[in-house]
This record gives structure tokens, C-alpha cells and sequence, in this order.
């Protein structure tokens, strides 16, 4: 169990038993010590993560079942996709545009954390990638995501390349840029510092700030898009609609 | 009024479906990128296959819980997949974490359907939401045969802090929310999901 405070309120202590972790290959041959904080620090993240979706859960109101952050139709269409699909009911669609954005979420924070192990600012496709692979709960996305993508970086801070093969470059250069790095993972030839960086995590995702737009819309949405709900609205409210497919 | 849109014959009689668009595979690539931002911090970048990737996962993430909800409902005789039978399949499949925060947003999408179906001001239901099935009057009574399978089960599994447990169940039935400007601007919500490239206003079961 994580016993650090965590870095930001979610005004809500987080549940027991977070996300499942995946088990790592390649991790008997890490130093205990760092893999263990690290992994820590994972599902403290992920784990405040679901303490705030659930509160915001409770806070949804008829302006979120009108702009949905995605669009029913489509929903509707790949859900129909699936020939033995027959028919679905009203609510089927919303449900999923909520479950989506609760899976684009956890699928992104979970992708991002590789990205900073390897000191990148910018979320690829290989992060994705070992992502996937990393989370047993993602196994049905395996052939979304040729498997030799997650392998394009060895000697990834959570051993995800087999231990051993490769050298973390930038460990080498100076401790500077190292330390400001909150995940940063010293090579496995070298001792772990006493005070690890990753003690002061810089995550700040826009989803905990999401507790700001809440007191003013009560909402993920954004003003700006509203998938022609209010038309919608007006339009299907005073007549029927004249026609049908 | 026939909704062609869920025929009980499925695809393959369905022009529309049987041979799909490619862009009606994935959710729109703006509305994933927007929701990935707010995961990540604000410095951070993602690159246009990071977005693809994910459009792309999204998509099987839809048809695999889907396709569970259908098995689930074929083995029972029922014809129409509901909330929880998605609810009931993301357990099964592994997605427990999501089960408690969109049971709270369907109970909520519930509330307020009854709320609109309660309303005075709309005396006469809307009649895209009549149901192909017979015997089935209209939307608001299929929420109640959803309702009626049950509570999902997660069993076996580490369950939530009472506080937020009970969070559901405080819910008061039958809530009376002061919306009713809301409700008139809210209109159906069947009607409000229109796609500019896909479907027009016709979802109604």
C-alpha cells in the first residue's frame, strides 16, 4: 500500500485495491527498491485517477447527457458493426461515451508514464504500444498494436526490454536534467540516489484540474462543442420528425 | 414509425453496414485528442500516430465490450443490449475500475430520463422513442426491464470504501431536480447525438 500523501487532492482518500498492474517481464532482474516506488507511484496516480472519476460520476447532470464528449452515432454504428448486435437501447450509446472516455484516459496516463521514462515529451505510438503490454486488462488490444512497437526503446526504466540489453543514454550525462525528472530511473549498474526524484512527482493532468470547470459547467464538456445538441433539442422536441430511414 | 437503423436482421441485410465508411470505424481523432489532453500535462505533446493508436484501441474497446453484452444477451433470449448488460460485460472482462463510476452516470441518465418522462410539459411521448419490440410502450419502460436484470455482482473482487459504495445507494429515488427550463432545452436525448458525417437524428429504438 502507498503510504506517501499524494501529490494533489482529490478531497477523497484513495479506494484500496487500484488498477491491477501488470506483471513486468524482465523485472526480477531490477533493483527491488526503485521498481517497488515506481510501481507505488503508478497506481497512486491511477488510483486517484478512479476516486476522482467517481466523484465526478455523482456530479453529472443533464448537461453532460447532452454534450457528450463523443458522438452517439458513431458509438452506435461500431457497436452495430458486430453482425450478431441486433438492437440497442437508448441509453447503450451513452453509457459507452462515458466507459470511452474513462478507457481514452486510463489508456493515455497509463501510455504517458513510458513516455516519461524515456524523457519524452511527446506520447507515441510505442508508448501506447507498452501501454498494452504492460496491463493485462488491455490484452484485447494486443493485435492493435504490432508487438515489435513496444520494443523500439530497450532499456526502458521498468526493465520492459530484458535486463541487461541496451543503456539508458541519458543517464549518463550530468545528474541535473536527471533530477528534475520525477520518474527518472539511474541506470541498473548504478546505486539509486538516497532521495529519488520521483518523491516530487510533476504529473498535473487536466483531468484533476477538471475540478475548476465543474464548479463553473459541471462538466468534461467544453463550451465549444455540442454535436448539435441544442438543434437537437429544439428540433425534436416541438414536432416528430417527418421522416425515417 | 419502423426504425431501419436497428432492424433485427443485423448487418449483412443492412446496405449501411456492410460495407462501412472508414471513418465510421473510429470516433472522430479530435474529440480522442482533446480527451488524451486531459490526462497529460500541459507541456506534454502528442504525436499524430499516438492519436491514431488510441482512435484505433478505442474502437476495439467498443466492439469487445459489445460483443460480450450480446453473448450475454443471446443466451437469455433478449433482443436488446442495455446499460448493464455493458456494465455486466466490463466486469466480466476485466474493467471493474470503470463498473462503479458509470453505474453513479447511468443512475443519473436514469433520474433524469424519468424526470423528463414525468414532465408536464411534454404530454405527448416523442415517437422516435417507441420501441420496435411489442409490447414494449416506450423508452422510459425499457429502462425499467434494464433495471430488472439485476445489479451487477463483483464478487471476489476488492471492493470500494463504504463511503463510496454508499454513495450509490443514497441516491434518493425518484429525485426532483428544478430543471424544468432544462428539460425543455434538453429535448429528447435520442435526437441530440447527431454526427455530421454519420448518422442523422434517428436513434430512436
Amino acid at each position: 500500500m502507498d503510504n506517501q500523501p499524494l501529490p494533489y487532492s482529490t478531497g477523497q482518500p484513495p479506494a484500496p485495491g487500484g488498477a491491477p498492474v501488470a506483471g513486468m517481464p524482465g523485472a526480477a532482474g531490477l533493483p527491488p527498491v526503485p521498481h517497488h516506488h515506481l510501481l507505488q507511484q503508478q497506481q497512486a496516480q491511477l488510483q486517484a485517477f478512479w476516486a476522482y472519476q467517481r466523484q465526478e460520476a455523482e456530479r453529472a447532470s443533464a448537461s453532460d447527457f447532452k454534450n457528450h464528449q463523443l458522438p452517439l452515432a458513431r458509438i452506435k454504428k461500431i457497436m452495430k458493426a458486430d453482425e450478431d448486435v441486433r438492437m440497442i437501447s437508448a441509453e447503450a450509446p451513452v453509457l459507452f461515451a462515458k466507459a470511452c472516455e474513462l478507457f481514452i484516459l486510463e489508456l493515455t496516463i497509463r501510455s504517458w508514464l513510458h513516455a516519461e521514462e524515456n524523457k519524452r515529451r511527446t506520447l507515441q505510438r510505442n508508448d501506447v504500444a507498452a501501454a498494452i503490454a504492460r496491463t493485462d486488462v488491455f490484452d484485447f488490444l494486443v493485435d492493435i498494436v504490432p508487438r515489435e512497437e513496444a520494443k523500439e526503446e530497450p532499456g526502458s526504466a521498468l526493465g520492459f526490454a530484458a535486463p541487461g540489453t541496451g543503456v539508458v543514454g541519458a543517464g549518463a550525462p550530468g545528474g541535473a536534467p536527471a533530477a528534475g525528472m520525477p520518474y527518472y530511473y539511474p541506470p541498473m549498474g548504478q546505486p539509486a540516489p538516497m532521495m529519488p526524484a520521483w518523491h516530487v512527482p510533476a504529473w498535473d493532468p487536466a483531468w484533476q484540474q477538471g475540478a475548476a470547470d465543474v464548479d463553473q459547467s459541471g462538466s468534461f464538456s467544453e463550451e465549444g462543442q455540442g454535436f448539435g445538441a441544442g438543434h437537437g433539442g429544439a428540433a425534436s422536441f416541438p414536432p416528430a420528425p417527418p421522416t425515417s430511414e | 414509425m419502423p426504425d431501419s437503423d436497428n432492424d433485427e436482421s443485423g448487418g449483412p441485410s443492412n446496405a449501411d453496414f456492410s460495407s462501412p465508411r472508414e471513418q465510421d470505424r473510429f470516433l472522430p481523432i479530435a474529440n480522442v485528442s482533446r480527451i488524451m489532453k486531459k490526462a497529460l500535462p500541459a507541456n506534454a505533446k502528442i504525436s499524430k500516430d499516438g492519436k491514431e493508436t488510441v482512435q484505433e484501441c478505442v474502437s476495439e474497446f467498443i466492439s469487445f465490450i459489445t460483443g460480450e453484452a450480446s453473448d450475454k444477451c443471446q443466451r437469455e433470449k433478449r433482443k436488446t443490449i442495455n446499460g448493464d448488460d455493458l456494465l455486466w460485460a466490463m466486469t466480466t472482462l476485466g474493467f471493474e475500475d470503470y463498473v462503479e463510476p458509470l453505474k453513479l452516470y447511468l443512475h443519473k441518465f436514469r433520474e433524469l430520463e424519468g424526470d423528463k418522462a414525468a414532465a408536464g410539459s411534454q404530454p405527448p411521448p416523442p415517437p422516435s422513442s417507441t420501441h420496435n419490440g411489442a409490447g414494449v410502450p416506450v423508452g422510459y419502460g425499457m429502462y425499467g426491464a434494464g433495471g430488472g436484470s439485476g445489479m451487477i455482482m463483483m464478487m471476489g473482487q476488492p471492493m470500494y470504501p463504504p463511503a463510496a459504495s454508499s454513495g450509490y445507494s443514497q441516491q434518493p429515488p425518484h429525485h426532483q431536480m428544478s430543471m424544468g427550463g432544462k428539460g425543455g432545452a434538453y429535448g429528447h436525448c435520442d435526437g441530440s447525438s447527431s454526427s455530421p458525417s454519420g448518422l442523422r437524428r434517428h436513434d430512436g429504438l
